[in-house]
């Protein structure tokens, strides 16, 4: 509950705060629905819709998180070890070479991470069904096939284009982003994840117990595995490789609400999307009128805060 | 009721288990399985409630055969549940919420857990002295309090047929004596079933009532506990010689 009257603060507080200096007064005008043409298009089409942006981006990164350290079995686990970012981000960066518009840079990416999931479970499928090592095995070395190729790309792209391509690789919310899609993914995965949450309570203690509960667990792993790369893909499609969330936010929401997944999955993702959310307000302020790749801000923030409470924790 | 199994041969790569195995396993019996190291005594054991395979009409369990349960897991889970030999503990949470996931087989997908689940768990933490822990993390406890939250949890799922692979696993000699103490009075008392694995023939031979003894190569035999352990069967089983010592009360058998 307080999760979620924060996070709406946090909203309202990357409305108020910005690179052009409007002062709380004239915010309030323009939410009253007042305020000058200038003023509005500032606040309703540059600063809410990214608000809104990463707000979805955090909250699908985590719950991503929370379900692949799941699937994994370890709680450090996080949404890109399976290859699926990188999927995505070789084709975004084709899409960026080829100069595509932001919507198909976004398309582009979904397919990349679409391609990449499929891959991995083709792979992590071999003879005798897949266990976690191979699983994790076909993911990381898919991964790794992919970062040489985005490699690649870098160097052969012209040095004009590679700027872009570096802030998408970090992870970042400053241009034109198509907001209804990631929004649809979002609440699609929610839903589906939820009923899920009492089997995943049982599922940390492995499949055997899990099985001898009453659980089909290949079904069971194979929803996990579909929804965390569906929810990892549409976060990074939408914003790029935005690290450290999806791996700190689960893990540290843990230490307060144990593992709980019916609380877990929902406190996650609300602290996954005010991460994301004051992070980028400071990515676009900081250094104003520079921008900052929001990536780099999530990584600033949290890492002491991480490291601080893993000292503190018993 | 009963557990049935009939006609079952089961194999692992090269390895064969068992050949044409029939038991009957009848309310309030308490079964031993014998057999050396890699035998397939766990095996045999992940088979009886392996549902994932669903391929097993050899396994009867109260008039249906396993493969019929495929689409009713949860149902199958209230009859039969299993004490595993090793579980995960990657992600620590109290011991009252780690027993209380017993109570899955009987929730449907959206309920939460009443305060008659909270109750039955709670009070399978009291049977196994758990319950001034409930509070504590599961990564804090010792290897027997490990063992005591596995058992405290298979008795919150409280299933008729009772399998067990070691139980007696990590825990000191009082511990076992305790633990096994409880499991007879629990198949006793509730009319229940139990099929347990245990390597300690002396064991075997003072709590249960019956003895399946896998010999490896497929061959096994099974009968009541006094018929099958002697210094015969037991050379067979281990093979290597044994010792009988008995006193008025008991018998025991030592190797060598």
């Amino acid at each position: 509950m307080g999760l979620l009257v924060l996070s709406g603060i946090s909203i309202l507080c990357s409305l108020f705060i910005g690179s052009s200096t409007l002062t709380a007064s004239q915010v309030l005008n323009v939410l009253m629905g007042n305020g000058s043409t200038l003023e509005q298009t500032l606040i309703f089409e540059l600063r809410l819709p990214r608000a809104l942006v990463a707000f979805c981006t955090g909250a699908m990164l985590s719950i991503a998180g929370v379900l692949m350290q799941v699937l994994l079995r370890n709680p450090l686990a996080d949404p890109y070890v399976l290859g699926v970012s990188s999927g995505a981000s070789f084709a975004a960066l084709i899409s960026m070479l080829l100069g595509f518009s932001a919507m198909f840079i976004v398309g582009g990416a979904f397919s990349g991470a679409l391609l990449s999931i499929f891959l991995v479970f083709i792979f992590a499928n071999g003879k005798g069904g897949w266990t976690i090592n191979r699983l994790l095995l076909a993911g990381v070395v898919l991964a790794a096939g992919w970062v040489s190729l985005i490699s690649f790309l870098l160097v052969i792209s012209p040095p004009d284009k590679v700027q872009g391509m570096l802030f998408w690789l970090m992870g970042d919310l400053s241009y034109d982003r198509p907001l209804l899609p990631g929004l649809i993914i979002l609440i699609i995965g929610f839903l589906l994840t939820i009923p899920l949450c009492p089997k995943l309570n049982v599922l940390i203690w492995g499949e055997k117990q899990a099985s001898s509960l009453g659980i089909n667990t290949k079904r069971l792993r194979l929803s996990i595995f579909l929804l965390s790369s569906l929810l990892t893909a549409g976060a990074v499609s939408l914003a790029g490789g935005i690290g450290f969330v999806g791996l700190v936010v689960p893990h540290f929401v843990r230490l307060f609400v144990g593992n709980e997944h019916r609380i877990l999955v929902p406190a996650s993702a609300l602290a996954g999307a005010i991460l994301l959310i004051l992070a980028d307000i400071v990515a676009r302020s900081a250094f104003a009128p520079v921008q900052i790749p929001v990536g780099v801000i999530t990584a600033f923030i949290g890492v002491p805060l991480f490291l601080i409470l893993l000292r503190r924790s018993t | 009721m009963s557990f049935k199994i009939n006609q079952l041969s089961l194999h692992i790569g090269e390895i064969t288990i068992c050949k044409d195995l029939n038991i009957n396993i009848e309310p309030g019996e308490f079964w031993a399985v014998l057999g050396v190291n890699g035998v397939g005594k766990s095996t045999l054991l992940h088979h009886m409630i392996n549902v994932d395979d669903a391929i097993s009409d050899e396994i009867i369990i109260d008039d249906r055969s396993l493969s019929d349960y495929k689409h009713h897991r949860k149902h199958l889970a209230k009859k039969t549940g299993i004490l595993l030999q090793e579980y995960e503990y990657n992600f620590p949470c109290t011991v009252l919420d780690a027993a209380l996931i017993g109570r899955h087989p009987y929730l449907s997908e959206w309920q939460w857990e009443s305060l008659e689940d909270l109750n039955i768990t709670e009070n399978a933490l009291k049977r196994t002295d758990l319950i001034d822990l409930k509070d504590r993390l599961t990564n804090t406890l010792s290897g027997g309090e490990k063992r005591r939250l596995n058992l405290a949890t298979l008795i919150t799922q409280d299933p008729d047929y009772l399998l067990l692979d070691e139980p007696t696993n990590h825990l000191d000699l009082s511990a076992q004596i305790k633990i096994l103490n409880f499991l007879k009075q629990h198949i006793q008392d509730n009319n229940k079933a139990g099929f347990m694995v245990i390597h300690d023939a002396n064991l075997a031979n003072r709590y249960c009532d019956n003895v399946l003894m896998l010999y490896g190569n497929g061959e096994w035999a099974s009968g009541s506990t006094k018929e099958m352990i002697n210094t015969n069967n037991l050379e067979r089983l281990y093979n290597c010689p044994i010792q009988s010592l008995s006193n008025d009360s008991q018998t025991v058998f030592i190797a060598g």
